[in-house]
């Protein structure tokens, strides 16, 4: 049984892969996302003048302890620490959507799910290893995305100001529950509306949603409204893994053959 | 042993279409059976409730002894399934897609790749094996279809016009592939078709259906008894007296294109004329069985005749099925 779903996800991961369309997206998203977005901020952050006092009001939010280094230092960690790790969740909900999308509606839609379906595998065992393949894919692009986020941020921190910046337990919290929790939530959107979707595009609009409230975090962030601490991320984690636990569990009780190739 | 057995399936769909009603069949280990009728008929529908893709409203079945609809996963083991809604992926090349669905049927990699070599090779696509399927043409990917259903030895196959897109070389080797496997392993194949003429080549047995209703089943002798218990024979003859017109059983008129080089209006025999009685004729009869065609020969001989070819015109696949369409229809 086991080989047989290593099958199924080696095959949806090279799906993916082999698809320059499919690919591009989950490449270049996290690549302005990791790379051009925190160069941006750093870069302003260098050559911005002291006494503009455009950050004045944000920085008055950040404990004590944060302003110890200076405000270039309290800027750069309020980047690292608070605004990019919104901006991050982005990479697991995208390329979560898109793989579940090719995975599930992909197959329906070139006829290839039907064959799939043929095999002696139960329902349920392709439906987790579908997911599965997702998911990993989501976890791996988001890794690989911190990965290289923090190598570019702390060469450039390293060659502006001579010195370099941690990343805080929001990051953490960030890649571990939060990041599996969301985007689980988004495969099982997509799974849950791929028996009615009848093509890729229509299935990726419902992941839309999901941005939805990580935009009202984004705007929280700069206008200095909610900003985020471990505390934040771990109850949101909580809250995102019950939701995706809840609704995976009513996801496969919807699948029948019948349903899946009406 | 029964390899499939329907018992009064129905299936009606959401919305209130019936598209299969009330259907019983049997078929045998081994055999070949035709199941045909148009586009629409209920074919693809039957290979679905069959393969537990659907589930049926009312009846049951069962294929190898397992139901569809309780063991789907024990069907897909013994069965093998090629549709037009079954297709594999453009990514991977030939021989990678025969892998892959090998070894979702549990074949390790090596064992699926010798496999899937030689039914490449068999149905002669050893060439493209290492091309991506985004290159294949109709009939290629048709071919390949063959060969995943194959991968894992199925007990029965399911085929869904198993020759469209083929060229002639290609289909012949995909009949012969079929019968081998009907005749020396006993695989059973359920082919639907609306090619009523390639399903004569191959099957050994038939089921004609149209609207979802079974008209009949059975092998070509036991339909042609069914549709017509009378056997048409056609005579070219001279010298034919206008006694021996009266006493045979003339039938209707037949085809025109039923008489090489000439009509059948030019030949009429119904009241053959004096000038006429000389000439080469056609006649037409109809007989119980052929055990009376030579008294029917011995009588036109003995009364001065000279008969020149004597034929039995058994209904084809073709004629079987319409005559049932129309019954069906003058019924209604």
């Amino acid at each position: 049984m086991r080989p047989a779903m290593y099958a199924i996800i080696r095959k949806d991961l090279k799906g993916v892969t082999d698809n320059r369309q499919l690919f591009l997206p989950i490449l270049l998203v996290p690549l302005i996302l990791i790379v051009v977005l925190p160069t941006i901020f750093i870069l302003s952050v260098r050559f911005i003048p002291e006494d503009a006092g455009d950050f004045n009001a944000l920085l008055s939010m950040l404990p004590q302890t944060a302003m110890s280094g200076g405000m270039e230092q309290a800027l750069i960690g309020l980047i690292l620490n608070n605004i990019l790790p919104v901006f991050f969740l982005i990479i697991p909900i995208m390329t979560a959507s898109v793989m579940a999308a090719s995975s599930f509606v992909g197959e329906k839609e070139k006829h290839t799910l039907e064959t799939l379906l043929y095999c002696p595998l139960p329902l349920e065992r392709i439906f987790y290893a579908k997911i599965l393949a997702s998911f990993l894919m989501s976890m791996f692009v988001s890794l690989l995305s911190f990965g290289v986020m923090l190598l570019v941020m702390e060469t450039e921190l390293f060659v502006l100001f001579g010195s370099l910046t941690m990343p805080s337990a929001n990051w953490l919290i960030m890649l571990f529950p939060l990041s599996p929790a969301v985007s689980l939530i988004a495969i099982t959107l997509i799974v849950r509306g791929s028996a009615k979707a009848q093509s890729m595009e229509e299935s990726q609009q419902k992941a839309v949603f999901l941005i939805l409230p990580l935009l009202l975090l984004i705007v929280g962030q700069f206008a200095g409204i909610l900003l985020i601490s471990p505390w934040l991320l771990l109850i949101l984690g909580a809250v995102c893994a019950i939701a995706a636990w809840l609704l995976m569990r009513g996801c496969r009780r919807r699948f029948t053959y019948e349903s899946l190739l009406r | 042993m029964k390899s499939v057995i329907m018992n009064q399936i129905t299936k009606i769909y959401p919305g209130g279409n019936r598209a299969v009603s009330s259907l019983s069949l049997s078929l045998d280990q081994g055999e070949v059976f035709g199941f045909l009728g148009p586009n629409g008929a209920g074919k693809t529908t039957t290979v679905k409730l069959l393969t537990g893709m659907l589930s049926p409203s009312e009846g049951s079945c069962q294929i190898m002894g397992y139901d569809p609809v309780k063991d789907p996963e024990q069907i897909h083991a013994v069965s093998g399934v090629v549709t037009e809604h079954a297709q594999m992926y453009d990514n991977l090349t030939g021989l990678e897609n025969l892998v892959f669905y090998g070894s979702l049927f549990g074949l390790d990699r090596d064992e699926a790749r010798r496999r899937g070599t030689g039914f490449l090779q068999r149905l002669g696509l050893e060439e493209a094996q290492d091309r991506r399927l985004a290159s294949y043409s109709t009939g290629m990917r048709q071919r390949l279809s063959l060969a995943r259903a194959l991968i894992h030895s199925p007990r029965v196959l399911f085929l869904d016009e198993p020759t469209s897109g083929l060229d002639p070389e290609s289909a012949q080797n995909v009949n012969r592939l079929i019968q081998d496997l009907a005749l020396k392993e006993g695989v059973t194949v359920f082919l639907c078709t609306h090619q009523l003429r390639y399903a004569q080549e191959i099957c050994t047995r038939y089921g004609l259906i149209d609207k979802g209703v079974l008209l009949a089943a059975g092998t070509l002798e036991e339909l042609r008894r069914a549709v017509s218990p009378r056997i048409r024979v056609r005579i070219k003859a001279s010298n034919i007296s206008p006694e021996i017109t009266s006493c045979i059983t003339l039938g209707g008129p037949s085809k025109p294109d039923a008489a090489p080089g000439k009509s059948w209006l030019e030949t009429e025999t119904r009241e053959p004329s004096r000038e006429a009685e000389a000439r080469e004729t056609w006649l037409e009869a109809e007989v119980g069985s052929e055990k009376e065609i030579p008294e029917l020969v011995r009588r036109i001989v003995s009364a001065g005749g000279e008969i020149y070819h004597v034929s039995a015109c058994l209904p084809s696949l073709e004629d079987i099925y319409f005559s049932l369409t129309s019954g069906k229809e003058a019924r209604r």
